[in-house]
């Protein structure tokens, strides 16, 4: 080959090269992203310090990796390091901005485009640029992360993650969603700082993360507390979606072992804000501070997906393999005797095996306690004598009679009261207390007849898991209760893969009303509120918490008036009383009205 | 008494324990609270005793009788549900004999106003626990379990025990060596926890208790018994029974046994009360005997919840009976050891 011909052929195969890297043709994209971002109140004062407590002593400040999910990593995340490209509002469930500004999902439902916020810096001032985000994909399918739940989650969503430029984003997933905002989000980790190699897990543990968010690690005091200071000025500071989020200067994180410590810590002052999570205390509560207007009790509606929770029958062992039967037993259960006689009447009962989220079926009508139905029932099931010892029994000697299975000793008050009701209704219940990990083994090898269920879920349920047939032939799966048929699968497979929302919408109504009719989860109760305890000095926004509220480590609206806290000081120190207002529940979504309307449809 | 038939040295025995006052006196206390926590049904039940209606005799306590016979009906409008026999005796429209706590220790009662833990009053005695059950009626049900299984275990261990002990005295040699090894190292289990791990796998009940109880509690007394053999194997009147001929399970138990009982006898009681103790344990960690069991332990457990501190009932009514069973079985004990082993002829000290 002459000279000139390879000079030739190394151009061409140059031009041909740079030709490839701009193959992505970035400007034909139609960016996508909200201007509804606003989350907190810009009116928001800013200082003080936030003082809260966790009931553990963090074992690590990582975010990944083992003991990374423990009480602490709320805060952890939402104030510091769990930043992702895009979020959901809180409130209004639009995508928004937060780490990326805009976005491009394509038309194959797995490839998302992102353009990051330039602005955006680490808390050691190195700038944020995409490579941190192919770091994050890299990171967790590391086995030095020593985090299987990440490996394997990065393996089933991701196919690649790829930094086209400085600060843009390309994430392709592994296959089509209707979501892909949902399942396809990722959040940076700083690349400068990490060394993903053997040991990374014990020599990250304690050590101050570099963070993208406005709060750092300033103080650990090993077993006692955690301080968070706020950056000031932060990157987002005057950003439209960051207006009235992030607001105090300090975050204090007191650890109190025992819970109900807590308590004293708060009438003390060492607190300044409690979540009070029983209704006993809640109702027997007398504290002066209240009475003077220095601490709010406040009782907050919010709306968030509650799970399930209740007893699940196994379809496949007798009596439950009759769906007569197991009507007889969701028409016994008195679930007013337990709320008003134990709880303080403060527990609203679940309908929906969707309950909080728009797949909810609005028409449900709850079974309620109605003996003569269920003595209807139990006819229908074949249990038409009354024994010598007041249990019904079917023609053949077969009594009425079946074991529940549950794993929380704090539940035996309660599940003893409905045994007995059941007693005088004719129906035997043997309880089977075990340990909760065993009930719980249990429940995934379909080893029981009847047991307490406790499930939570995400923001979009996973009705696959629970109630298709896939599930049937296999034990150690969610599918507890052994429950499948063909029309459900149909109404299942239209939720996971067809495109049209409101076809989806229908099926899951309609999947929602043929499981009730089935009979075999009986919903307990719900409570969507928080009772809350804070002082004067720390402020919300109207409504309280966004309207997905679940954890105040979750909701960063708050704020500190320091000229309420001098007020404060000052009316504790000469004994005088603030106003007192009187309105203990908040309900901005009208939620509390929602579930008065329905439960008044139940005496109907 | 006059027990034609006992030995002189057992007769001796037992007049010296009865001239131990308070030792006497404690061992018939708890014999008759045990005999009247058989009869708990009597006692304290929902169940009237005996019930006249209409010219009919009816004796409820272990018989089910529906509504429709004494021409009640319940609030769903069922009249095949089973009769409620206080409001019978309040309506006075039969002739009712209530036992004397009119409350089953399993029925919850929600007629208050607050809600349960309701304290002590003229229905409830001692007040209601945290599902409005009768505390009074749960503490004498828990009695009668809590010393049915300290019966059962003490024959069990002490049996087991006792046999294996004296095997191992008489045979000494190799089987001692082994065995004794065994003991060692079965004793140096932890005994809680492997009862709380068997317990949390499968519904454990009453007998189930008692055997995995058994198992650990036996080894107590295999030191003594093998001390004890030992020392009796030297004594001539064994010489004397071998050369006759007489088996070995003979000589260990018709002859040598009954002298060596001493220990056997002034270990019972204090046995029994480890055995209360131990019940009484496992229920308040919630790993002994299943809900919704009277116990003892439960309660305590309930009165110590934070929910319930200030319901002092709780929690004050089982330690007193606890702390009084035990001090009662205490005295006995004492009482006993004072009657078999007199201090007159201790050779210790």
């Amino acid at each position: 080959m002459t000279r000139f011909t390879f000079l030739l052929s190394a151009v061409v195969l140059c031009l041909f090269t740079v030709s490839s890297v701009q193959a992505e043709d970035l400007s034909q994209i139609e960016w996508e992203t909200s201007a509804n971002v606003l989350i907190g109140d810009p009116n928001a004062k800013q200082g003080g310090t936030f003082r809260t407590w966790i009931n553990a002593y963090p074992l690590t400040f990582r975010l990944v990796g083992p003991d990374s999910n423990d009480g602490f990593s709320g805060w952890k995340r939402s104030f510091s390091q769990d930043f992702t490209l895009a979020q959901m509002h809180p409130t209004t469930d639009e995508w928004i901005p937060l780490m990326a500004t805009h976005w491009k999902t394509m038309p194959d439902g797995k490839t998302i485009y992102f353009k990051l916020d330039p602005d955006a810096t680490w808390s050691d001032g190195k700038p944020i640029t995409a490579s941190d985000y192919v770091f994050t994909w890299e990171m967790c399918q590391s086995p030095h992360i020593v985090d299987p739940f990440y490996n394997q989650y990065m393996l089933d969503y991701y196919e690649s993650v790829e930094a086209l430029d400085t600060y843009t984003l390309k994430i392709v997933g592994k296959q089509k969603s209707w979501r892909p905002l949902y399942e396809y989000n990722l959040w940076p980790m700083p690349r400068h700082v990490h060394d993903i190699k053997d040991g990374w897990v014990k020599d990250m543990n304690l050590v101050t993360p570099t963070v993208p968010g406005p709060y750092v690690i300033t103080e650990q005091q090993q077993g006692k507390k955690v301080v968070f200071e706020r950056t000031r000025p932060w990157w987002g500071d005057g950003k439209e979606r960051f207006k009235g989020l992030f607001n105090v200067d300090k975050i204090d994180v007191l650890v109190v072992l025992d819970t109900d410590k807590a308590y004293d810590h708060f009438v003390k002052g060492d607190i300044n804000f409690l979540r009070m999570t029983t209704a006993k205390t809640w109702a027997e509560m007398d504290l002066e501070a209240v009475d003077k207007g220095w601490v709010q009790k406040k009782r907050i509606f919010v709306d968030y997906p509650q799970g399930m929770y209740g007893f699940a029958m196994n379809v496949q062992k007798p009596p439950f393999t009759d769906v007569n039967f197991r009507k007889a037993l969701q028409y016994s259960l008195d679930f007013d005797e337990i709320n008003d006689n134990l709880m303080y009447s403060a527990y609203f009962r679940m309908v929906s095996a969707f309950e909080g989220m728009i797949y909810e079926n609005p028409d449900l009508k709850p079974y309620g306690f109605d003996p003569k139905k269920a003595r209807e029932h139990l006819s229908l099931a074949g249990f038409t004598k009354r024994g010598k010892d007041g249990i019904f029994a079917k023609e053949d000697g077969t009594r009425a009679s079946f074991s529940f299975t549950y794993g929380s000793p704090g539940l035996t008050r309660h599940v003893t009261v409905v045994k007995q009701k059941f007693k005088r209704l004719g129906i035997e219940m043997e309880l089977d207390l075990l340990e909760g990990g065993t009930a719980f083994k249990k429940g995934l090898e379909r080893d029981y007849q009847c047991m307490l269920m406790s499930r939570t879920t995400n923001f979009f349920p996973g009705p696959h898991q629970y109630f298709h047939s896939d599930f049937l032939p296999t034990t150690n799966n969610n599918n507890i209760w052994a429950y499948g048929t063909p029309e459900t699968d149909k109404l299942i497979d239209v939720y996971r893969f067809d495109e049209d929302a409101d076809a989806r919408l229908k099926a899951m109504h309609e999947l929602d009303a043929a499981i009730q009719d089935a009979a075999f989860y009986i919903p307990l109760w719900q409570a969507p509120f928080v009772r809350v305890l804070h002082w004067n000095d720390v402020q919300f926004p109207r409504g309280y918490f966004p309207k997905r509220f679940q954890r105040i480590e979750n909701s960063q609206v708050f704020w500190i008036d320091t000229d309420k806290e001098a007020e404060l000081m000052a009316a504790k120190k000469s004994g005088k009383s603030l106003t007192v207002d009187g309105v203990v529940d908040v309900d901005a979504y009208g939620i509390k009205a929602a579930m008065e309307k329905s439960m008044s449809s139940l005496s109907n | 008494m006059r027990l034609p038939g006992l030995d002189p040295i057992t007769k001796k025995r037992l007049q010296r324990f009865r001239r131990i006052k308070r030792g006497y006196y404690s061992f018939l206390t708890l014999v008759i609270l045990f005999i009247i926590s058989l009869f708990s049904e009597f006692v304290a039940n929902d169940r009237a005793i005996f019930v006249q209606h209409e010219g009919k005799m009816y004796f409820p306590t272990f018989r089910y009788h529906d509504m429709a016979t004494f021409g009640q009906e319940d609030e769903y409008g069922f009249n095949d549900v089973e009769a409620n026999y206080r409001a019978l005796k309040d309506e006075k429209k039969a002739f009712v004999i209530m036992p004397l706590i009119p409350f089953d220790p399993y029925e919850p009662d929600f007629t208050y106003d607050e809600p349960p833990p309701n304290r002590p009053d003229r229905y409830h005695w001692l007040g209601t626990d945290g599902q409005g059950r009768d505390v009074l009626a749960r503490l004498l049900y828990g009695f009668r379990i809590s010393m049915i299984f300290a019966l059962c275990l003490v024959i069990v261990s002490q049996t087991t025990g006792t046999i294996i002990g004296s095997l191992q005295g008489y045979k000494g040699g190799t089987f001692d060596l082994l065995s004794q090894r065994f003991v060692e190292i079965w004793s140096s289990l932890p005994f809680l926890f492997v009862v709380i791990i068997l317990a949390s796998m499968f519904r454990v009940n009453v007998i189930v208790l008692v055997l995995i109880y058994a198992l650990f509690q036996w080894i107590g007394i295999t030191y003594f018994m093998r001390t004890e053999m030992y020392r009796e194997k030297t004594r001539e009147y064994c010489l004397a029974a071998q050369s006759y001929g007489a088996s070995g399970w003979r000589i260990m138990f018709r002859h040598l046994l009954p002298n060596c009982i001493t220990p056997l006898v002034t270990l019972t009681p204090f046995t029994i009360v480890g055995a209360i103790f131990g019940l009484t344990a496992l229920d308040f960690l919630g790993y002994g005997l299943p809900p919704p069991t009277p116990s003892w332990g439960e309660l305590i457990g309930q009165g110590l919840q934070s929910d319930n501190r200030d319901s002092v009932w709780l929690s004050i009514s089982p330690f007193g009976a606890i702390s009084f069973t035990l001090i009662l079985v205490t005295f006995v004990g004492e009482s006993v050891r004072e009657a078999f082993d007199p201090k007159q002829y201790a050779r210790y000290k």
